[in-house]
């Protein structure tokens, strides 16, 4: 068989089942469709309950598998094809054209600086609360570091006329920007496939009566994480419309253990990315009243219930009961909702509310489901092939789960479960090499 | 001096350019000795910012290197590699960490500046003074020793043996299966959970690389990674498995009673009695004959055996591994409810926890699967949450991970198996998180269960049933609850052997008890000892399906010396200097790993370069200041500390 493996999605997973599969001594391939490998994870502020610096921790890892002798990196491509040969996967990989020659692009940015769009591309590196511009690295420490044309947005490209003439072309010294640069296609050959292709945050529009894309200080919770991150749009000040919010609440479950929206499942992290984010606004505005609507706090990780402790002693309220409504009256929100505890409905004003959006399949979980032939399970995870016992292997032999893709997960639940795809994928590649 | 320095002062985008003036530091570290050249960029760690100190390095002779940027644990080893590149020693370099000790914790831009210079000056005058060092690898034994015989060391044992190494798998019980063994379904699923488990114990005890040593402890463990020896003592069964045909005759005659921990104390067996994987085996605590040379019993086992099969001088037996990395896989024990007398376990036996529950439960169990408490069946259930968990009294402030779903399925066994009987679960959170949880604790729910959230002060006696006082915090009153039966939802804590595995391997723990992993968020099954890894429910609570991930993850870590057949090791370590040493021994108390020890010949310490983690406790502790640390030496530090005077 043969004696490499290949990982779709280079998220905190992918990158972890990677970084193991190619210390073991395998060849890895690993796939990204974005144009750097990094994944949720780099777009978090701080994790819980350590508090440690999310990008401190994962870039690190991101540079290890930009560095493997082991591993090649295929950032901003998909695959397209998995042919099973008697266990032994042929694979393609479309390679998009970024329109940038990453042999030449020293990362300076002049081109962002230069382009025409510049500020007025909706950033969804940033949850869309940030603007860049339509040449772009999605964020700062990009693995590889190296621009990307947005195709969907470049003027160039969607209308075939940028002005007279390409200012980000005219701007790159190093002359790498090319846009005769057309789509290529990779195969491969690999013995076998890892799966960590991540999830996506609940979209809250589906919950109109909670106001979210009217309100703009309703956010959700992935837009806090950029609003308080250093590196995000307002340098990690908590400030809407130039304002630091005094009061604001949280709100819990959204899109989770919810009938309405057709996803029963507990998302498993929000409870706890809420508790982050209340110790957060408590650390950077001391005075903000901060309230968290909750239905069952489950802070059941390693530390997770002390550090649920430790926000409720900083001050951060917390009332047991369902949001039923959120609407503004005069300049300030008014978020309605029943306090099961108390037993009756309760008005709290707020400046600022951040939606706890659950985890959901991403919708490329299909296309990748049809081309390895795997099943999902009732809430739309990838299946593994069995809920106790084998949580990281299909049932197609030789593919294997790592990550959200299966089901929600905090980041050292994932590295886990990584791990164990990462071994599966060894034994596999050794017991058959 | 004929050092040529260059300093490479990182923007970190504007991480560190925000608060310091990286322009102003980089023109002052150009006029610090030594210095050649200083530079700054947006990211000192792309490819471009290396590229610039690989090209100074081979174009202006650097000697040395100064990057100004982040913490050395982020960025060292890319740095490292750079210079390495370029030709220099990876140890010819020094960062100044001007980020987290600097940028990011100040907001005054001037001392900021001033601040990261001095950071910068310091470097640069202990650059100066490091040496190049040796890197270095050592060989590895291509095998594991898994310590743990349940669902986690069984599943790292598997793929470890799968991959071709071999497995010298040890448990402490006579029987391989741990805690899973005594339970009865799984959840959500309701599967058997003996059913998943034969299958799997068939696979390791078959397995042709995995040695299991059941009945046995781990001793001693000398070496490092790559090259541990482990001493494993075999506890002698006294019953040869090879005669014995189980036909109980041995258990008749024996006199001792203790009770049965396999049936959570539910049942007593005798001190020879028939293990749950069916062989016959005598508890040496429990027997007065082994401990004493004294048995009331006439006949004896012994004798009684028509097989002969029974040896009760049988002596343990002592083994010796070497292996190239170590799992623990020791599990978690059962909070012993008794701490909280006022819930009236121990004293009431209508009263059980939720581990007997599980063998009232299973078919296999002292009842054969039927729900009755002192000869009834119980017609009012209650279950009590969080026994032992999140809990400031019991100083078990965590949450135990398993309890809300061990109860949400025992729930269900009841509505099952006693359709009318009335069950309440009083609960704190319901904490339903896993795949398919939640989903289960709404048809539980839908059964009829009723769950009512609040903590129970009190279980008392009240005739022949018993009463649960509790606040149900969401009518906001005081209730009393009559049962026939109560099941508390005892959390799980570290197993008093805990102490003892992590002395033997020099293991840390965190707060809560468990063994600490080395990273909470990235590293969580790898430990503070390189080539030991964790898993499952000796890490922290976890149900099986997470122990299995975790279990398979420790597998991974293992695969990276166990493959490549060699490991690097810490080149920055402790140096002797025998000229100076007394031979005092002070070194070797002081050493967290073992590292140094006194050679009998010479009277003087030696350290083993391959233990030894660069902590510098010994260099601190050694009177005669006969030990150096190399990057640590005490002329490097000094320069790095005078010129900030």
């Amino acid at each position: 068989m043969n004696n490499s493996a290949l990982v779709i999605g280079g998220g905190i997973a992918g990158i972890q089942a990677a970084l193991d599969i190619g210390d073991a001594g395998f060849k890895v391939y690993l796939v990204e469709k974005e144009p750097s490998v990094g994944g949720r994870m780099s777009q978090l502020d701080k994790t819980f309950p350590t508090l440690d610096c999310s990008a401190c921790i994962l870039t690190p890892k991101m540079v290890d598998v930009s560095r493997h002798p082991n591993i090649e990196l295929l950032t901003y491509s998909e695959v397209t094809d998995v042919q099973d040969a008697a266990g032994e996967f042929r694979v393609t990989v479309k390679r998009k054209p970024r329109y940038v020659d990453v042999t030449k692009c020293t990362g300076c940015g002049s081109c962002a600086e230069a382009c025409r769009l510049k500020g007025r591309v909706v950033d969804t590196f940033n949850a869309e609360i940030g603007k860049r511009s339509a040449i772009y690295v999605p964020f700062p420490q990009a693995v590889p570091l190296k621009y990307t044309v947005d195709p969907t947005k470049c003027l160039f490209l969607t209308r075939g006329v940028c002005g007279k003439t390409f200012l980000c072309k005219d701007a790159c010294k190093a002359d790498a920007i090319d846009f005769n640069m057309k789509e290529s296609f990779v195969d491969l050959n690999v013995g076998a496939i890892i799966v960590a292709t991540g999830f996506d945050p609940f979209n809250a529009a589906l919950k109109p009566e909670l106001g979210y894309g009217t309100y703009p200080n309703v956010i959700s919770s992935l837009q806090f994480e950029r609003l308080s991150s250093a590196s995000g749009p307002t340098a990690g000040r908590i400030v809407l419309n130039g304002k630091e919010p005094q009061e604001v609440v949280f709100v819990q479950c959204v899109g989770s253990r919810d009938q309405t929206t057709g996803n029963l499942y507990c998302s498993r992290v929000c409870c706890m990315i809420t508790a982050k984010h209340a110790h957060l606004v408590k650390d950077r505005i001391h005075d903000a009243r901060v309230t968290v609507f909750y239905a069952d706090i489950r802070a059941f990780g390693k530390g997770f219930e002390e550090f649920y402790d430790r926000v409720r002693a900083e001050g951060v309220n917390y009332r047991r009961g369902y949001v039923s409504e959120i609407f503004k009256r005069g300049e300030k929100l008014v978020v309605r909702s029943e306090d099961t505890l108390l037993g009756q409905p309760v008005e709290v004003t707020a400046d600022l509310v951040v939606l706890s959006n659950g985890l959901v399949p991403r919708p490329e979980t299909d296309p990748i489901a049809k081309l390895l032939n795997l099943a999902k399970s009732a809430d739309g995870f990838l299946a593994e092939a069995h809920p106790k016992m084998r949580p990281v292997d299909t049932t197609t032999d030789g593919v294997f789960l790592a990550g959200c893709v299966q089901g929600p997960k905090d980041i050292p639940d994932t590295v886990a479960h990584a791990k164990a795809a990462a071994s599966a994928a060894i034994v596999r590649l050794r017991s058959h090499g | 001096m004929k050092q040529r320095i260059g300093v490479y002062v990182c923007h970190c985008g504007l991480n560190i350019a925000a608060t310091v003036d990286v322009a102003a530091a980089r023109e002052l570290a150009r006029l610090m000795p030594g210095v050649v050249v200083a530079r700054d960029y947006t990211y000192m760690c792309s490819d471009p910012g290396q590229a610039l100190i690989i090209n100074d390095i081979k174009e202006q002779g650097l000697t040395h290197v100064v990057v100004a940027s982040c913490s050395p644990r982020m960025h060292e080893p890319t740095f490292r590699a750079a210079i390495q590149k370029a030709g220099l020693n990876p140890y010819c370099l020094e960062m100044a960490n001007i980020r987290e000790q600097c940028a990011w914790v100040h907001q005054d831009r001037d001392r900021a500046t001033a601040k990261a210079i001095d950071l910068i000056a310091s470097a640069v005058a202990k650059v100066a003074w490091l040496v190049p060092l040796q890197e270095r690898e050592v060989g590895v034994t291509q095998a594991a020793l898994v310590v743990g015989g349940g669902v986690a060391g069984m599943h790292a044992a598997l793929d470890i043996a799968n991959a071709g190494f071999q497995v010298y798998l040890v448990e402490k019980q006579p029987y391989l299966g741990g805690r899973a063994a005594q339970l009865n379904t799984t959840f959500p699923t309701l599967e058997s959970v003996s059913d998943l488990l034969k299958p799997l114990m068939k696979d390791v005890v078959t397995h042709p690389k995995i040695r299991v040593l059941t009945n046995a402890d781990v001793e001693k463990v000398d070496g490092y990674v790559g090259n541990f020896r482990a001493t494993v003592r075999e506890r002698p069964r006294y019953v040869d498995a090879t005669k014995c045909t189980a036909c109980g005759k041995c258990v008749e005659v024996c006199p001792v009673t203790v009770p049965n921990a396999f049936d959570a104390n539910l049942t007593t067996r005798r001190a020879i009695y028939r293990a749950p994987d069916g062989t016959f085996v005598v508890d040496e605590r429990a027997c007065t004959f082994v401990q004493d040379r004294v048995c009331p019993a006439d006949p004896r086992c012994e004798s009684v055996c028509p097989e002969n099969a029974i040896d009760l001088a049988q002596p343990a037996q002592s083994h010796e591994f070497g292996v190239g990395t170590i799992i623990v896989a020791t599990g978690a024990a059962v909070f012993d409810a008794t701490k909280k007398p006022e819930l009236g376990f121990g004293a009431y036996a209508n009263v059980i926890t939720s581990l007997q529950f599980e063998r009232l439960a299973n078919a296999a169990g002292p009842t054969g699967g039927k729900i009755v408490v002192n000869g009834k069946e119980p017609k009012e259930v209650v279950f009590i949450q969080c026994v032992g968990s999140r809990d400031q009294t019991t100083g078990n402030v965590y949450c135990s991970r398993i309890c809300c779903m061990v109860n949400a399925k025992q729930a269900h066994i009841i509505k099952e198996k006693l359709p009318d009987a009335k069950v309440t679960v009083m609960y704190a959170d319901v904490r339903a998180f896993g795949k398919g949880h939640e989903e289960f604790y709404d048809r539980v729910r839908k059964e009829g269960v009723r769950y009512r959230r609040g903590y129970v002060s009190e279980v008392y006696r009240k005739g022949d049933r018993i009463v649960v006082r509790a606040e149900d915090t969401l009518i906001q009153k005081p209730i009393e609850l009559e049962a026939d039966l109560v099941v508390l939802g005892v959390g799980l804590t570290p197993r008093p052997e805990t102490d003892a595995i992590a002395d033997l391997l020099s293991l840390p723990r965190s707060g809560d008890g468990f063994l600490l992993e080395i990273h909470p968020k990235l590293r969580p099954v790898e430990t503070a000892v390189d080539g030991v890894f964790l898993a499952g429910a000796c890490q922290g609570p976890k149900d099986i399906v997470d122990t299995i991930a975790q279990a398979r993850a420790a597998a991974a870590s293992a695969f990276a010396p166990l493959c490549r057949g060699k490991v690097k090791v810490e080149s920055a370590t402790a140096v002797v200097n025998e000229e100076l040493c007394a031979g005092c021994g002070l070194c070797v108390a002081a050493c967290a790993y073992g590292a140094p020890a006194i050679n009998p010949r010479t009277g003087t310490a030696r350290v083993n370069a391959v233990l030894c983690k660069g902590c510098g406790a010994c260099a601190m502790a050694c009177p005669s200041k006969a030990i150096q640390l190399m990057q640590f030496t005490p002329r490097q530090i000094i320069s790095q500390v005078a010129v900030l005077a």
